[in-house]
C-alpha cells in the first residue's frame, strides 16, 4: 500500500507542468529520467494491480513471455527519436507516454518474476545491445535527430546511453564471476 | 494445458500488437525521426506556398506568385549561420550548376529565403549571394519582412527554427521543390545533390 501511495505521488509530481516542462527541456532527462521513472511508477503499483487482476495475469502471462514482449515493444517505441519529439508537440502522444509506460511497468513487474533466469539474461543482453546502439546513434550522428533538441544535447544523451551500456556490461562480467565463485563454494 | 494455450496466443497477440505500434508510429517503418515524418507528411499533403511578400538582395519587393509558371527550388536560411546553411547553399549552388542552362530562369527559379529578417537586410543578402556566385536573378536570396507571413510560411512548410541563445538558430534543412502553381512537390535531402538534380531534371523533362 505504501508503495502504491509513493507511486501515486511520484506520478502526480511528474505530471505537474513546471516539473514536466523542465524535465522535457533537457533531452537526457526526458529520455533517461522521465521515461524510466514512468516505468518505475508502473512497477511500484504492479503488486496492487497484479493482485487485482490475478486470474488475467495467471492465465495469459504464465511464463512471462507475452508480457515481456509487450514491454520490449513499448520501450523500443519510446526509444525511436521521433516519439520523443512527438510527445512534445502532440498532446495525445504525451498522454500516451504517461499511460503506456506505467502500463509497461506493471507488466514488467508481473513478467520479470515469471520469465526465469534464461529469459532474464536474454532481456538484459537485448537491452544492453539496444542501449549500445542508441549510444552510437546519438553520439555519432552528424545531423540533428530530434527537431526539438539541439545536437549538443543529443550527444550528451548518447554519452548517457554509453555509460549505462558500460555499467550493464560491467555488471554482466561481474555476475558471471560471482556466479562461478558461488558454485565453487557450494 | 488449456492455460498454456492461452499463453501461446498471448505471445502472438503481443508480437502483433507491438509490431502494429511500431508500424503506425513510424508511418510503416518509413519515418523514424520527426524530421522524416514531417517530410513524409508534407509530400503527402502538398501544401500551397502561402501568399508572402519577399524582399530580395536587389531590394525588389514582390509576392511569391511572381514565380508562377515556374518550378521553384528553395531553401530556408539565415546568413549569420555558420554550420548548416553554408553547406546547404553550397549544395544548392551545386544543383544550380548541374541543371542545364536552357531550364534555368525560364522553367526553374532558385530561391533562398531568410527567416532572420531583422539581420538579413538586402545589403547582407547581397553579400551572401556573392559568396555562392548567385546571379541574384535566376537564383535569388530574399527575406520575408512580415513576421506573420514568415511564421505562416515556416509553419506550412514545417520548418522548425529554434533560437540557440547566442544569436544563432538551429533549424532543419532541405531542398523544397515547389511546382508551377505554388504547390509543394517534394522535400529533398540537401546532402544528396545528384539525387536532387536527377529528380528536378526528371520533373522538368516530363513537363517538356
Amino acid at each position: 500500500m505504501k508503495k502504491t501511495g509513493f507511486a501515486f505521488v511520484l506520478y502526480i509530481l511528474m505530471i505537474i507542468s513546471p516539473i514536466r516542462n523542465f524535465i522535457e527541456s533537457i533531452m537526457i532527462a526526458h529520455m533517461l529520467i522521465q521515461l524510466p521513472l514512468l516505468i518505475f511508477v508502473g512497477w511500484l503499483i504492479g503488486h496492487f494491480i497484479v493482485e487485482k487482476f490475478h486470474s488475467l495475469f495467471n492465465s495469459w502471462n504464465i511464463n512471462g513471455v507475452p508480457g515481456m514482449i509487450i514491454v520490449v515493444f513499448i520501450t523500443m517505441y519510446w526509444m525511436i527519436p521521433r516519439t520523443l519529439d512527438e510527445a512534445l508537440t502532440i498532446g495525445f502522444m504525451e498522454v500516451f507516454k504517461f499511460t503506456s509506460l506505467p502500463v509497461a511497468g506493471v507488466i514488467l513487474f508481473d513478467s520479470w518474476r515469471r520469465i526465469g533466469d534464461l529469459g532474464k539474461s536474454f532481456i538484459f543482453l537485448n537491452y544492453l545491445s539496444m542501449f549500445g546502439l542508441m549510444a552510437w546513434l546519438y553520439i555519432d550522428s552528424p545531423i540533428q535527430i530530434c527537431n526539438n533538441y539541439l545536437t549538443g544535447q543529443q550527444r550528451i544523451l548518447g554519452w548517457g546511453f554509453l555509460i549505462i551500456t558500460l555499467a550493464m556490461a560491467l555488471y554482466t562480467i561481474q555476475s558471471v564471476f560471482t556466479d562461478h565463485s558461488e558454485e565453487n563454494v557450494l | 494445458m488449456r492455460e498454456n494455450w492461452r499463453n501461446t496466443v498471448a505471445v502472438f497477440i503481443s508480437i502483433i500488437l507491438g509490431s502494429v505500434l511500431i508500424y503506425i508510429g513510424t508511418d510503416g517503418f518509413r519515418a523514424f525521426t520527426a524530421e522524416a515524418a514531417r517530410t513524409y507528411k508534407l509530400v503527402q499533403e502538398q501544401p500551397e506556398f502561402p501568399s508572402v511578400t519577399l524582399e530580395d538582395s536587389k531590394e525588389r519587393v514582390y509576392p511569391f506568385s511572381e514565380f508562377e509558371g515556374k518550378y521553384v527550388l528553395l531553401t530556408f536560411i539565415y546568413t549569420a549561420c555558420t554550420d548548416i546553411c553554408p553547406k546547404l547553399e553550397m549544395n544548392l549552388a551545386e544543383v544550380y550548376n548541374q541543371i542545364p542552362n536552357k531550364y534555368i530562369g525560364d522553367d526553374i527559379q532558385f530561391l533562398s529565403i531568410s527567416f532572420d529578417p531583422t539581420r538579413d537586410d538586402p545589403a547582407t543578402l547581397k553579400k551572401y549571394s556573392s559568396h555562392f556566385d548567385s546571379d541574384e536573378e535566376t537564383w535569388r536570396m530574399a527575406r520575408v519582412v512580415d513576421t506573420t507571413e514568415l511564421n505562416e510560411l515556416l509553419r506550412k512548410f514545417g520548418v522548425i527554427v529554434i533560437p540557440d541563445g547566442s544569436g544563432g538558430f538551429s533549424h532543419n534543412s532541405a531542398f523544397y521543390l515547389v511546382d508551377k502553381n505554388g504547390k509543394l512537390l517534394d522535400v529533398m535531402d540537401y546532402t544528396k545533390i545528384d539525387e536532387a538534380t536527377d529528380e528536378i531534371l526528371n520533373v522538368l523533362e516530363t513537363e517538356g
